[in-house]
């Protein structure tokens, strides 16, 4: 009861961009994002996000910063005529680890791997259906054949996904010390990706909030005034 | 409401002036809250995120007397490999007495080039190549090119003139010196400009005009 | 508010002599004679303006991020969305204002219909409004592709396709139009072009359309022109008091929209860049265009479809012609008053088909209320005007 009273204020506070949760604890979309920079990103991007727009997220600016660092980016070509790289800064969009996509489809069995930009909003399902794909894995049962480079997956309507299943328990530790179960971590990452995939989401909602106040007290003020004049 | 079905007198009036006052003014207010997102949306979206670019720059194949222009920034800079008779000349005093601002008072350096020759090192010089008037990309006038070109800057547009160091001659339009970025010397012949050794503090938003 | 609550000024006045503004304004916004018994469709108007205005203003700032080249184009859309300080907002007031004011369009029609508007002497009134119209359909079909979406490219082409069944003139023109024969980068910029264009062509038609209104004056709810003017009220401050207040509560539903509900209404394959090699897998028009894509979809001939679907706006131009009754208001019309009811239904019916994948169905029921439009407007009003006795 206590619980549930909890854990319905800080959904609140969420929806409201409040932060009452103490601040050692992460955030849902904070431990998704740790999903995503040490799995995810492994084979996809989010092409149109910037290492910078994450901040949005409450991650530091210098994790992203030194992230950002670790990519490289063309930078031209050096006096040579030869291609140049530089470090990566908040500005630079999240790619994927392919130069194009014919080298991300010959690394995958033929497929490329999605950009994550808009997933949840585009894949059927949303931020639900993702985190159902990522839980649905399951051994091939006998009989089924799949091509080289497919897997069993009960969440697809054709029963199978170019994807290898990419969660395990415990394959990453979160800073908070939440448990890293698949579950846990499938959750996360679709609640980062949801965020992801509606950008300013809590801040367009907040204001939201104000505009009707204002705009609730402008109509009573308009009606009071309107019924005198017509009173008269 | 009781209030308002009170006839008009000159209590009622009174009233109601204020309510269409008070309604018209929390309208106004909203239609400028409203322009500020709008105004809001014209800035820079990368502003936030600048990081100070570097730009390590050789300078092993510049001859004395030769400069080179390289990009940083979007902002041209000069790059000047000085002579020994340029060097004198910027110390003359007869050159010195028609110069706006010949010891660099006016913030247009960092601290580690406010000197007489407006550089780390005496013998190598970097300004930004904006004249301080307009914004035009002043000219590099070779020494020896023509009679009594010792090295420095000609503005094409409307004619300033700006010494090697950079220093504007008081008959020029042009207000101040050029301004100089920060440089740091990595070797003898290879500088990193975006950060100056003398001062780290340094950015370029505390020079007075670029 | 267009009306300054300032008195006249003197003929004095430097400027009103010169440019008579002050009392020109005076005449058309302050003491502008109004029936009294005006309803609140009557306010539609009003939010039309208004949201003209917040279409004009955000698109202004929003082609400043822009990019028109297919390469580009979507990559910018999202980094306004993204990256651009409050680019967000600017992007769901545009689209959000699309959805408002087709809603305050069609509504704003049906009162013309419902309330005989279109009736002497107001058939001018009438047509520059469908012209408009028609204007804000272009502008919108133009706007709607320049995000390059899946949605917006398969849109389009089926747009595109359409216009060249159409025989002889069909193919030069759409190639004219386009510079070549599919969706490129040609006619993605020109597209840009022709939205941005439009929008300040709708800004003059509308002078046109309120200088018509101006001349006839507004008709009323029971279709009888006031006659004296005890029988009117001034413009301001009625009008303008009555509405402000319905424009708030307009704008509450316009910022619902903006602030809570962004995605209620925008198809989501249209984050999807376009692909010229892969079809979205359900493919519709955005809600306002849905009614004319069920008329397109349910006739089995595509030149009928086209020339059924223009024509079931063409019926609204030469409505003036159709219905020679002198009784403007349906409600007085005994058959009218039946038969409209029906007809707005069949267009609603329609726009729900068009959402929905075309099964038998949903072809059934469009087909039903395709014809249940084109009776009313082409059997119905003329043998109204003939027989109907008017109560």
């Amino acid at each position: 009861m206590i619980r549930r009273a909890f854990i319905s204020a800080s959904a609140f506070a969420i929806f409201y961009g409040l932060t009452v949760v103490p601040a050692s604890a992460e955030t849902p979309a904070q431990r998704g994002f740790a999903v995503f920079q040490q799995v995810c990103s492994a084979c996809h991007g989010m092409e149109h996000v910037h290492y910078g727009d994450l901040t949005a997220l409450d991650i530091s600016s210098d994790t992203l910063r030194k992230w950002a660092a670790d990519q490289d980016f063309p930078d031209g070509v050096d006096d040579n005529g030869d291609p140049k790289t530089r470090h990566g800064t908040l500005s630079d969009p999240i790619l994927a680890p392919y130069p194009n996509a014919a080298v991300g489809r010959l690394a995958n069995h033929g497929l490329l791997p999605p950009d994550l930009s808009r997933l949840a909003m585009t894949l059927p399902g949303g931020a639900h259906g993702i985190r159902n794909i990522l839980l649905s894995y399951a051994p091939t049962p006998p009989g089924v054949k799949l091509d080289e480079g497919r897997y069993y997956n009960t969440a697809l309507k054709w029963k199978h996904i170019g994807m290898p299943p990419p969660l395990q328990d415990n394959m990453l530790t979160y800073a908070d010390g939440t448990r890293a179960t698949t579950n846990q971590m499938a959750s996360d990452v679709s609640v980062f990706l949801d965020r992801i995939a509606h950008p300013h989401a809590l801040q367009r909602r907040r204001i939201g909030v104000f505009v009707l106040a204002y705009l609730a007290v402008m109509a009573v003020l308009t009606f009071l005034l309107q019924r005198r004049i017509w009173k008269s | 409401m009781a209030q308002s079905e009170t006839p008009p007198s000159p209590d009622g009036t009174k009233r109601r002036d204020l309510l269409a006052t008070g309604t018209l003014a929390l309208g106004c207010a909203g239609a400028c809250a409203l322009a500020v997102p709008f105004l809001e949306s014209l800035k820079n979206p990368a502003a936030s995120f600048q990081s100070g670019g570097m730009l390590d720059v050789d300078l092993s194949s510049l001859a004395p007397g030769q400069d080179m222009t390289v990009q940083w920034r979007d902002w041209p800079v000069f790059i000047q490999r000085r002579t020994h008779e340029m060097l004198a000349a910027l110390q003359k005093p007869t050159h010195l007495a028609t110069l706006r601002d010949a010891d660099s008072k006016i913030r247009q350096q960092p601290v580690d080039a406010a000197n007489w020759h407006r550089s780390v090192r005496p013998d190598y010089g970097v300004l930004i190549g904006i004249c301080t008037h307009l914004g035009c990309v002043p000219s590099f006038e070779k020494p020896g090119s023509t009679p009594g070109a010792t090295g420095g800057y000609f503005c094409p547009c409307h004619g300033s003139h700006f010494d090697a160091a950079g220093r504007v001659t008081q008959r020029a339009p042009a207000p101040y010196n050029l301004p100089v970025p920060p440089v740091t010397f990595l070797s003898d012949t290879k500088i990193r400009i975006g950060r100056s050794a003398g001062e780290p503090g340094f950015s370029m938003s505390d020079i007075q005009q670029i | 508010m267009p009306a300054p609550t300032r008195k006249p000024a003197p003929s004095s006045n430097w400027l009103d002599r010169r440019f008579p503004i002050r009392t020109l304004l005076h005449r058309e916004y302050v003491t502008f004679p109004m029936p009294r018994n005006l309803n609140a469709l009557w306010s539609f108007g009003a939010f039309l303006i208004v949201t003209i205005g917040f279409l004009i203003a955000s698109g202004l700032f929003l082609a400043i991020n822009y990019t028109p080249d297919i390469a580009q184009a979507f990559a910018s859309v999202e980094a306004i969305d993204r990256q651009v300080p409050s680019g967000w907002f600017l992007r769901s007031l545009h689209m959000g204002g699309v959805t408002m004011l087709f809603a305050c369009l069609y509504i704003h029609l049906g009162r013309g219909l419902w309330y005989g508007s279109y009736k002497a002497p107001r058939e001018l009134l009438w047509l520059t409004g469908l012209g408009l119209m028609l204007m804000v359909m272009i502008t919108a079909f133009a706007g709607y592709v320049l995000p390059w979406g899946q949605m917006s490219y398969w849109g389009a082409t089926v747009i595109v396709n359409a216009m060249r069944a159409v025989p002889l003139f069909g193919r030069p023109v759409s190639e004219l139009l386009l510079g070549g024969e599919g969706l490129g980068n040609i006619a993605l910029h020109r597209l840009f072009v022709l939205h941005f264009a439009m929008a300040f062509a709708i800004l003059g038609a509308i002078g046109v359309h309120v200088a018509t209104l101006h001349v006839v004056k507004s008709n009323n709810p029971s279709g009888i022109d006031p006659a004296t003017p005890r029988q009117t009220l001034p413009f301001h401050p009625y009008y303008t008091s009555r509405d402000a207040f319905a424009l708030c509560l307009f704008l509450m539903v316009y910022a619902g929209l903006v602030f809570f509900l962004p995605d209620l209404l925008t198809l989501a394959d249209n984050y999807v860049q376009a692909n010229p090699l892969v079809t979205p897998r359900d493919i519709r028009p955005e809600w306002y265009f849905a009614p004319f894509y069920a008329i397109l979809r349910a006739v089995p001939s595509r030149l009928s479809g086209l020339f059924l679907a223009c024509g079931s706006l063409a019926v609204l131009f030469v409505l003036p012609a159709l219905d020679r009754s002198p009784v403007r208001p349906a409600t007085l019309r005994p058959l009218v008053r039946l038969s409209l009811p029906l007809a707005f239904l069949s267009f609603i019916l329609l726009g729900i088909a068009g959402m929905h994948p075309p099964t038998e169905t949903w072809l059934i029921v469009s087909r039903f209320a395709m014809a249940w439009w084109f009776i009313h407007f082409l059997v119905v009003m003329p043998l109204a005007s003939e027989r109907e006795i008017t109560s």
